[in-house]
């Protein structure tokens, strides 16, 4: 069976000043995939992750989403995008959910989460809304709808921007260490609701440092080290019987 | 000191403060107007795009209010273009020279102010309009302005409170604002002290009214920062 990828990133490469971050990574992912991507701080999980939507701009490499490559002209040292349209297009399908939430404070729970498909996708405003709140009582914070991000916590805050990402309907979700700013206690209402979308089926690539939510939930584990895929395979695999003596070291020491 | 020149020539005094309050009125809002693509402008990475506003900017910030006054009054009327052109009945009216200098001013400052809120707002917040597929316009008018507004408000207060004390600076050009005022009727009265008091007193009751309009503004633009707090967290 030859089924072409969601998302393909081929041989990325990002160099900030004179650090090269990535050294060369490619990663497939098919729908229904649940991709964790472990390694610790400064291995460039987190960059690589940002590459894939253009947050980061690559130095090198190809980024193929629903069997179109992105186009990209060299501007600078890095690649930058050639084809704005393109580019936001794209940007709409794929999800992100940031370490820092980053919803925006000036407008309540339920205007962040109705903008992207009210005014981005121009869809009609009372079928945004129903699945809006549709989606608000999916992450269980339906009750807050009419209430300002400052207001509530982190937890809350990361599952009102999960629900963000969702209302645009995503074919693909990023998420970049969702837990890492929340208190411990936060932790686990977050993790509840992507353990939901991953039952789901969503197609998710998930860089995280929560090691038994990784082992748990993942399709497929990837660990980096030093800018490059260290380990690779099932999270059985991964977990049990790495190849690497690196990624041995590290989930012994953090896991 | 006898006050009673100020009781008998206190209309002539609110006079010229309305005077002093349409200038700063008027050209406040021109000069926001002008502020906003010159703000844009400035942000611009591209120098073909930054560079007018970078000078304007400069020129408007580095030159005293005075000078941009007496360019625009003496100066103007100095070309044969100008007098014969049909913005002669306006270019000549010290009045609306005023306007056109004060306005002037006043971009260039609030231009700024509008540049720094825009920057301030927090990187996250623009990545967040980038990865929904906002485009650039759509990311200005939903988030970045609105944003920007709620930013700017303090700062832009106290500009408008500069500018009404520049506003003195009309009555060089003949202008009958409440310092002029002042001074056609000292010149009669001979009592400088009296009315200069008076005329500082209602300055600061404009300057009062200024600063409360824009607190309410303030509390409810701001109503959704409710109490702030802000994480750092690491970056892995």
């Amino acid at each position: 069976m030859s089924k072409a990828p969601a998302l393909e990133l081929i041989d990325i490469h990002k160099t900030f000043t004179d650090v090269e971050v990535l050294k060369g990574i490619s990663l497939k992912a098919y729908d229904g995939d649940v991709i964790s991507i472990l390694g610790s701080s400064g291995s460039g999980k987190s960059t690589f992750l940002r590459c894939i939507n253009l947050l980061e701009n690559p130095t090198k490499g190809e980024i193929i989403f629903n069997g179109e490559s992105l186009k990209l002209a060299s501007s600078g040292r890095d690649l930058a995008a050639a084809d704005m349209k393109q580019l936001t297009k794209m940007r709409q399908q794929i999800g992100f959910v940031f370490q820092s939430f980053n919803l925006w404070p000036h407008m309540t729970v339920l205007q962040n989460v109705m903008e992207g498909p009210a005014h981005v996708l121009k869809r009609p405003k009372q079928e945004v809304m129903d699945y809006a709140e549709h989606l608000l009582n999916k992450v269980g914070i339906a009750d807050k709808k009419h209430m300002y991000p400052n207001q509530l916590s982190g937890g809350q805050q990361q599952r009102v921007a999960i629900a963000r990402t969702l209302a645009m309907d995503p074919q693909v979700i990023l998420f970049d260490e969702p837990t890492s700013a929340l208190d411990p206690e936060l932790v686990g209402e977050v993790l509840g609701v992507m353990r939901k979308l991953a039952e789901e089926g969503r197609t998710m690539l998930i860089v995280t440092h929560e090691m038994s939510f990784a082992k748990e939930v993942s399709s497929e584990v990837v660990f980096l080290h030093k800018g490059v895929v260290e380990e690779k395979g099932t999270p059985d695999k991964v977990f049990n019987s790495p190849d690497s003596e690196r990624c041995r070291a590290f989930l012994s020491s953090t896991y | 000191m006898d006050f009673s020149v100020v009781v008998e020539y206190f209309p002539r005094l609110l006079e010229g403060a309305w005077v002093s309050v349409q200038l700063v009125a008027l050209s406040v809002v021109l000069g926001a107007l002008v502020a906003l693509p010159i703000a844009l402008a400035r942000i611009s990475q591209n120098w073909w795009i930054k560079g007018f506003p970078y000078a304007y900017i400069f020129f408007f910030r580095g030159t005293p209010l005075l000078v941009q006054i007496f360019l625009v009054y003496y100066g103007a009327s100095q070309f044969d273009v100008v007098r014969e052109s049909i913005l002669w009945p306006i270019l000549r009216e010290p009045y609306w020279c005023a306007i056109i200098a004060f306005t002037l001013n006043t971009s260039a400052y609030t231009a700024e102010i509008f540049r720094g809120a825009i920057q301030a707002i927090p990187e996250g917040e623009v990545e967040a309009c980038k990865v929904v597929g906002m485009t650039k316009a759509q990311m200005y008018r939903r988030v970045l302005l609105p944003r920007a507004f709620g930013i700017v408000l303090p700062a832009y207060g106290n500009e408008i409170i500069l500018m009404l004390k520049g506003s003195a600076l009309a009555s060089t050009i003949t202008i009958l604002d409440l310092t002029g005022m002042a001074r056609t009727i000292i010149a009669r009265t001979y009592t400088p002290i009296e009315i200069f008091l008076a005329a500082g007193g209602i300055y600061l009751v404009i300057s009062m009214v200024i600063i409360a309009i824009f607190r309410q503004v303030e509390k409810r633009q701001n109503r959704y920062l409710g109490t702030v707090s802000i994480k750092v967290p690491d970056k892995g």
